[in-house]
């Protein structure tokens, strides 16, 4: 019962603080930054620039491959801006580029010397060969130089890897997957750091705020445990996280994640970086000399993200950050046929370590709480 | 009621003791006095009396419970009134005693009664972080009485009060202790220790200097002199006369018939003074 008392006290405590409702709100931006100002897709066509020095007839041809692959089948004038002066362009829309036809050497020139973007003169040479003539820009990678030399070599039909890769065989291992659109890529992150690991830095400033009043004395000095303290005190920070999270999902993902799983994971992990940030708390006597620590836990919890965002870096060391597990988690949570099974896993993790970190900060607390 | 036994406290963990090598007990239903100036080592024996600071070395046995394997149980006995108060601002004065009265297993006592009893009726309702110094101070206090404690440890409960509030708290401490409970007074306002309490600990740089009663004290370190002030034949005159050499108290019978007495006092020592003769340190 004491517990009871102590939670709906923080409870009550929490609901008349601006803490409780910038966190609220700070859900709703989150969520406002994610349906207008995140797009479904991201843009990722890449923009290439010609001009085409053909005689008119070998111009046809291109302009008519050139149609065969556009996403309307037809072309459009456009005006193009570089070095301060515009420019009239023929676009062309494929799934993967717009591709810009210039009119002029010198429409080229200005969008290779000032706007740093590749450029390619097509025109043809005393023998009557094609030329392709790249203006590159010195960042370009050796693969997109190499990817270059096969694309003009199987034009020229010198192709030796066609035969090779047009055999390879693609199989997909898992069936019935849909992958998340761009928007929906973005919740994890936001699940993780607002939800899970937001836990450790609020707990830290509940404490030290109580320390600082002096509370934690009054509290201590009473029949109740320290534990029913501290609890008290995650139980409201789990509320307020679960809260936020639908806040966030609900309006983008709709009614199709397992929300059970969710609460469930979001109640493990929250109450394991809650611990922690406990624990941590423990050693130090107010907030600012604790951020040193804290400071390097959020550089240690933010590294994961260049691997959820880049997966062609994913080491094994990474794969033991927390939030690591947390952005694949959440994100299996969301995903249609998610790989569930790994969320329970990692639930159950999170509950016993985060139980471990528990009793430990509790014991340490009882001896450093009215420091 | 509370037994200390070859007490030790460093709070760097080496021979630099900030409470050392102190040793006392405390009777039921006595209201014993802990003095000595800031930094003394009167807190951290509180602190450690109540759980706040652990045992490091020494025996300390407070109401039964023996302070090394410290219970929760032993909290429903004890109450304690911070010298900072230490109330939660976003509540009322009600709503504190409401809260604080569910974390004991005892019979508590009803928080308007305390309320009521410390002044601050008509206010409960207001949060507490709108209360002034003073208020917050007496809520803190009524805090501590809300287990009906049979020890109260009382960290200079009249500091900051005007001397009306001053007074209704001390009456307070003593209509508690005319109940039965055992008072730990920590202060180094000697005029409250002087007033209530039965016993009083002199400590300085963590070590106690004396142990005793403050009449008895007075009574050791006083002088026994009278000394009046009287007109005579138009002219004012102060004199001296010792109340133990039988010519002197003659004398003393003489100028009260034969003249017109001004004022007259003991030269009993106060508190402070003791404090100061025994120790050689001012209470500041």
């Amino acid at each position: 019962m004491k517990l009871w008392y102590s939670f709906t006290k923080e409870l009550n405590l929490s609901a008349k603080s601006w803490y409780f409702y910038i966190e609220m709100g700070m859900a709703v931006v989150l969520l406002l930054i994610l349906i207008f100002l995140v797009p479904e897709k991201f843009e990722n066509r890449s923009s290439e620039y010609l001009y085409l020095d053909l005689p008119k007839v070998v111009k046809d041809q291109y302009r008519e491959a050139l149609l065969e692959k556009d996403l309307d089948e037809s072309s459009e004038w456009v005006e193009v801006k570089a070095n301060k002066k515009n420019y009239r362009a023929e676009l062309y829309e494929t799934d993967e580029s717009k591709i810009y036809l210039l009119e002029n050497m010198e429409a080229l020139n200005a969008f290779s010397g000032s706007e740093r973007v590749p450029t390619v003169h097509v025109h043809v040479n005393k023998d009557s060969q094609i030329i392709h003539t790249y203006y590159l820009q010195g960042y370009e990678t050796q693969k997109l130089k190499n990817l270059l030399l096969v694309f003009h070599n199987q034009k020229a039909e010198l192709d030796v890897i066609d035969e090779y890769s047009d055999n390879i065989v693609v199989r997909s291992i898992y069936q019935n997957i849909e992958p998340l659109s761009d928007r929906q890529n973005l919740i994890p992150v936001f699940l993780t750091f607002n939800g899970s690991l937001m836990s450790l830095f609020i707990i830290s400033a509940y404490i030290f705020l109580d320390k600082n009043e002096g509370i934690i004395k009054a509290y201590a000095v009473t029949a109740s445990s320290v534990w029913h303290y501290l609890l008290s005190k995650i139980g409201v920070i789990l509320l307020t996280s679960i809260a936020t999270t639908l806040i966030i999902t609900i309006p983008v993902m709709g009614f199709q994640p397992d929300y059970l799983t969710m609460i469930l994971f979001l109640i493990t992990s929250g109450f394991f970086a809650a611990s922690l940030g406990l624990y941590i708390t423990s050693f130090y006597k107010d907030i600012i000399q604790a951020f040193g620590a804290l400071y390097i836990v959020i550089v240690i919890m933010i590294m994961p993200n260049i691997s959820y965002f880049t997966p062609s870096w994913d080491p094994d060391w990474i794969k033991i950050i927390p939030s690591y597990i947390m952005l694949q988690s959440f994100k299996e949570i969301i995903s249609i046929n998610g790989n569930i099974d790994y969320v329970r896993v990692a639930s159950l993790g999170f509950a016993v370590l985060g139980l471990d970190i528990f009793v430990l900060a509790n014991y340490r607390f009882k001896k450093t709480l009215t420091l | 009621m509370i037994k200390v036994k070859n007490l030790y406290h460093s709070y760097s963990n080496d021979e630099s003791y900030a409470v050392n090598d102190i040793s006392f007990e405390i009777e039921k239903g006595e209201i014993f006095g802990f003095l000595g100036p800031s930094g003394a080592g009167k807190s951290t024996t509180q602190n450690i009396l109540t759980g706040l600071l652990q045992l490091q070395k020494g025996e300390v046995e407070v109401a039964g419970f023996d302070v090394k394997h410290i219970k929760n149980k032993m909290f429903n006995k004890i109450g304690m009134s911070f010298e900072q108060s230490n109330v939660y601002n976003k509540m009322s004065g009600l709503e504190n005693l409401e809260f604080y009265r569910k974390l004991f297993d005892v019979k508590t006592r009803e928080p308007m009664e305390l309320i009521k009893m410390v002044g601050l009726d008509g206010k409960e309702k207001i949060k507490a972080g709108k209360y002034s110094k003073g208020m917050k101070h007496r809520l803190t206090f009524a805090r501590s009485m809300i287990n009906n404690p049979e020890i109260w440890f009382l960290d200079e409960p009249t500091t900051g009060l005007d001397p009306a509030i001053a007074a209704n708290i001390k009456d307070i401490i003593k209509e508690e202790n005319r109940k039965g409970v055992t008072v730990f007074l920590t202060t180094h306002n000697m005029f409250i220790a002087d007033e209530l309490c039965d016993r009083v600990a002199f400590i300085v740089d963590g070590k106690i200097r004396l142990i005793d009663s403050p009449k008895e004290l007075k009574l050791r370190y006083g002088e026994k002199l009278v000394e009046v002030e009287y007109f005579r034949n138009g002219e004012l005159l102060k004199d001296r006369f010792s109340t133990v050499v039988e010519e002197e108290k003659n004398q003393l019978i003489e100028v009260i018939k034969k003249n017109n007495v001004q004022t007259m006092h003991t030269k009993e020592a106060t508190l402070e003074e003791i404090f100061i003769k025994v120790t050689g340190r001012g209470l500041v």
